[in-house]
């Protein structure tokens, strides 16, 4: 039985298009050599580009932004697969407990977050710092890591580990040798999706920040000059482009993850 | 067994010890602090025990009537990105199928590039010398630009609506993806049309999914403070710019702490009530 | 075919981490010895204003010592300042303005000034150096000072401004600007109403709550930085705004048509101060810095820039530009006595303010 076909799939690609159209308009202007985003175009150029790369402060935002997403991912992403495997291999009174904090970032307001640790450092007399900044985004991020990697924990038979432990090997031997390669890919997407969220988070480093300004933080600040605009259109481009090469690593990822039993499950 | 716990604890303490320090204590100390008096002196010493921040809080129509607002703007935003975002996902999950892994990367892709940028984006192209007000100039539709679009509350529903509607898809096609085929094709040999068998089976059977999605919007919009600081100008301002302000230049943290803990008890509730239906509950378990 | 990644990413990450970390944030330098040297490195740390971070803001420490890095962090306003200040931001210099010192002292944010390593501090008229004592005390010294009127396109408001209550105009709506400060917002309030802004009573607050609730309807944004107050004068939303007279000079070097009132219960006026923070532990680079700003050569950097008054008598001889310095008496800084300064209020009031603007926002 044929039905009306064309709504849906019309919707879907109008849908796609409003989503894209302004990050496409955006990626016009970062060519665009006049300062003001107005059309016409003026002209195409890669001045702003070039700019860019001599703007000291943007640069050390930049580098600041890696920084902080580097280590708050890392962080995050080791405790989250400690958590899963205490969550999904061990029985303990309190699991309910443990998982609703771990994901309580989920659930309440980034700026409640913001605002309660910067009342923690502020009563700890720990200045704002990179620090302060990649300390809350390894818990804002730890959910998400901590959701990807039970997932795939969770389609895992916990007979291979007993069968690895029965040959003689520890448990630590058996999580490093058994455990560990067979979540990898999991590990990795949970560490590439930690880094995303810190990289681009705004809300909470612009609460928790300290001298050093973080890229989203930078950007805004440039936001309201018109002369930097230019400069700030074309990191928003390169930006998009490196969260998009991210992104692929991640759907590349899910493909190899989707080739496990688990599939099915897993893929939520 | 002593071994086993051993190992439980090598496993749970850095997670459990790390929430604790960072999320679990500073949570704490922002209700504690709510209920300090005063606002001069050092920031940690002169503690006197008082409700009157909350009392404050209460006694100002205008903080809850934002509160309120800011509530509203959520619901609006979260259901709106919701409703726009099932068509998509019903698209993906029956329509597509096998090949959807492309599609819906492509719908995350926007979801995934930077918050702030896409904001910008939107202020790029709304705002009065922007975009959408020149084409209109140029076509002569319009004399003045028109200032609704941006600087305003409008601007900052529309705003976030365009920003959660492609991550709102996801829990819906989970719960889609889990509607039993056989259910469908029973209700088919039973007579029922595809209007029906939509009304009736897949929309009632995706429920919990879109439920879901709605939650998961509506809680981080009740807070937000960037948007409205983007876009809002001086009418688009909600809760989260309220709180934001008594931390930075009204310099008041104990009432910043009281408003920040009466939005924190609101949402947990909230999420509480509904956690029975929610995904990631359904999930765990 | 095996479908893991190998154990690899862990350990790599964790190195890129480390070597990461080891070029990562600048540590803070060992104190350096009591004279700086051209050849001096280290970092300072300075809360200022949006704008004041080019370096010819600070040109002369700049020059003098290259190898030091001036980071600036900014604030939005007095209150915002303070705010930060408390929260124990980490900034050696701050830069308040007149109004605010009480607080600073109050609160222990400040460290009391050795005027002895200020090497300018001679060339500072005792009216100016007066506003930065505190209980008899130096604490801090003075930089800028200017005034708050009203900013508007000549273009869009042919009839021209002579009142404060223009920014209460419902013919210009949603094309006002006023800047997001609560202090400032009440202290305009009394001009407009004639009242004394120390002395203020409950139902005399409660009026400025209910005039500036109204005002919200009409005003377009509230305006945290200069920059940005620029931007929406120069782009044609915004006709009408509180401003300083920075703001007109740069629209004056821009181009476009803009004139700055002389409304008939006067313009503010204020006084810019520098302090170090009672925090701050390498003091050497902040003495330095304090030292340049009040040298003559900044002073006319600053008023041939940006059209600020600077307190140092010899820095307006140096202006070549005569315009603006006739155009706001920058060369004179006894207009100062013919503006309604900006008056020092108490805490409770100055809490009472910020509140009051809380609720003004909030308002529906």
């Amino acid at each position: 039985m044929r039905e009306r076909t064309w709504p849906l799939p019309t919707y879907y690609f109008t849908l796609l298009a409003l989503l894209y159209l302004p990050l496409v308009i955006l990626l016009v202007f970062a060519f665009n050599s006049g300062t003001i985003l107005v059309f016409p175009l003026k002209g195409l150029t890669l001045r702003w580009f070039h700019q860019l790369f001599a703007t000291e402060a943007l640069m050390r935002s930049l580098r600041n932004s890696l920084l902080v997403a580097a280590g708050s991912s890392v962080v995050a992403t080791v405790l989250a697969t400690c958590g899963a495997i205490a969550f999904v291999r061990f029985r303990f009174k309190g699991k309910g407990l443990f998982i609703t904090v771990a994901l309580l970032p989920l659930y309440v307001p980034f700026v409640v977050l913001g605002v309660s640790l910067l009342l923690l450092f502020s009563t700890l007399g720990i200045p704002r710092s990179l620090l302060t900044i990649g300390a809350a985004h390894s818990v804002v991020a730890l959910p998400y890591a901590l959701l990807i990697v039970t997932a795939r924990l969770v389609g895992f038979d916990p007979h291979l580990e007993e069968a690895a432990m029965s040959l003689g090997a520890n448990y630590a031997h058996t999580l490093r040798r058994v455990i560990l390669p067979l979540i990898a890919p999991a590990i990795v997407a949970a560490w590439l999706t930690a880094f995303t969220v810190s990289f681009d988070e705004f809300a909470i480093a612009n609460l928790l920040v300290g001298r050093e300004p973080t890229l989203p933080v930078y950007l805004y600040s440039q936001l309201r000059m018109t002369t930097r605009l230019p400069l700030v259109v074309a990191m928003a481009a390169l930006v998009m482009v490196g969260t998009l090469s991210i992104f692929v690593a991640l759907v590349w990822l899910r493909r190899v993850l989707a080739r496990t039993p688990v599939s099915a499950a897993a893929r939520a | 067994m002593a071994e086993q716990r051993a190992r439980l604890w090598a496993v749970l303490a850095p997670p459990a010890l790390w929430l604790g320090a960072l999320l679990v204590a500073p949570l704490v100390l922002l209700c504690g602090y709510s209920f300090r008096s005063g606002i001069g002196g050092s920031l940690f010493g002169d503690w006197i025990v008082t409700l009157d921040n909350y009392r404050t809080l209460a006694a100002t129509p205008s903080f809850l009537e934002l509160l309120g607002v800011s509530i509203g703007i959520a619901l609006v935003v979260a259901l709106a990105a919701t409703l726009l975002a099932y068509p998509v996902a019903y698209y993906l999950v029956f329509r597509v199928r096998a090949r959807a892994g492309m599609y819906v990367a492509l719908l995350l892709v926007p979801f995934w590039i930077s918050y702030l940028l896409r904001v910008m984006a939107w202020k790029v192209i709304l705002g009065s010398g922007g975009a959408v007000n020149a084409f209109l100039l140029w076509l002569g539709l319009i004399r003045e630009p028109i200032s609704v679009f941006f600087y305003s509350r409008f601007a900052v529903v529309i705003t976030l609506i365009y920003v959660w509607t492609p991550f709102v898809a996801l829990p819906i096609m989970a719960t889609l993806y889990r509607i039993d085929r056989s259910v469908l094709e029973a209700a088919a040999s039973l007579g029922a049309t595809p209007g029906q068998r939509f009304w009736r089976v897949t929309v009632p059977l995706s429920l919990p999914g879109v439920l879901a999605g709605v939650v998961m919007v509506f809680i981080p919009t009740v807070g937000e403070y960037v948007t409205p600081l983007l876009v809002g100008g001086s009418t688009g301002a909600m809760y989260g710019n309220l709180i934001q302000d008594f931390f930075g230049r009204s310099a008041n943290w104990p009432l910043g702490a009281a408003l920040a803990v009466v939005m924190l008890v609101g949402t947990l509730v909230l999420v509480g009530a509904t956690s029975r239906i929610s995904q990631v509950e359904r999930f765990i378990r | 075919m095996q479908q893991h990644l190998g154990r690899w990413p862990l350990p790599v990450t964790l190195a890129t981490l480390v070597v990461l970390a080891c070029g990562g944030e600048k540590k803070p330098q060992p104190a350096a010895s009591a004279a700086l040297t051209p050849e001096t490195t280290g970092t300072l740390t300075v809360l200022d204003w949006a704008g004041y971070e080019d370096t010819s803001m600070f040109i002369g420490f700049h020059q003098k010592y290259p190898k030091v890095t001036v980071s600036v962090a900014f604030g939005e306003s007095d209150a915002d300042i303070f705010g930060k200040m408390k929260a124990g931001a980490d900034a050696c210099v701050f830069h308040p303005y007149t109004g605010w010192q009480p607080f600073y002292v109050r609160d222990g944010l400040v460290q009391e000034l050795d005027t002895t390593r200020l090497s300018h501090w001679a060339e500072v008229p005792a009216r100016f150096k007066a506003l930065g004592q505190v209980n008899g005390k130096q604490y801090f010294i003075p930089w800028d000072w200017g005034f708050t009127s009203i900013l508007y396109r000549t273009d869009k408001v042919p009839g021209g401004i002579d009142s404060w209550n223009a920014l209460f105009d419902p013919k210009y709506k949603g094309h006002i600007s006023m800047w997001d400060d609560g202090p400032g917002a009440v202290t305009i309030a009394t001009y407009v109403k004639g009242w004394d802004e120390t002395k203020l009573t409950e139902p005399q607050l409660a009026e400025i709550e209910h005039m500036w609730t109204a005002q919200r309807k009409l005003n377009r944004f509230y305006w945290t930085g200069e920059p940005e107050l620029v931007q929406g004068m120069a782009s044609g939303e915004i006709w009408v705004a509180y401003a300083w007279q920075g703001a007109y000079n740069t629209l004056l070097g821009q181009g476009v048509p803009v004139a700055y009132a002389q409304p008939k219960e006067k313009r503010n006026s204020w006084v810019g101060l520098y302090g170090i923070s009672s925090a701050c532990k390498d003091t050497n680079l902040a003495y330095g810095f304090l030292d340049e700003k009040l040298s003559a050569e900044q002073g006319t950097t600053l008023i041939s820039s940006f059209a600020y008054g600077h307190v140092n008598p010899a820095a307006a001889k140096g202006v070549t530009d005569t315009n603006i310095v006739k155009a706001l008496s920058l060369n004179d800084p006894a207009v100062l006595d013919r503006t309604l300064f900006t008056p020092l209020v108490s805490e409770a009031d100055r809490d009472h303010f910020g509140q009051l603007w809380a609720r003004v926002k909030a308002a529906q």
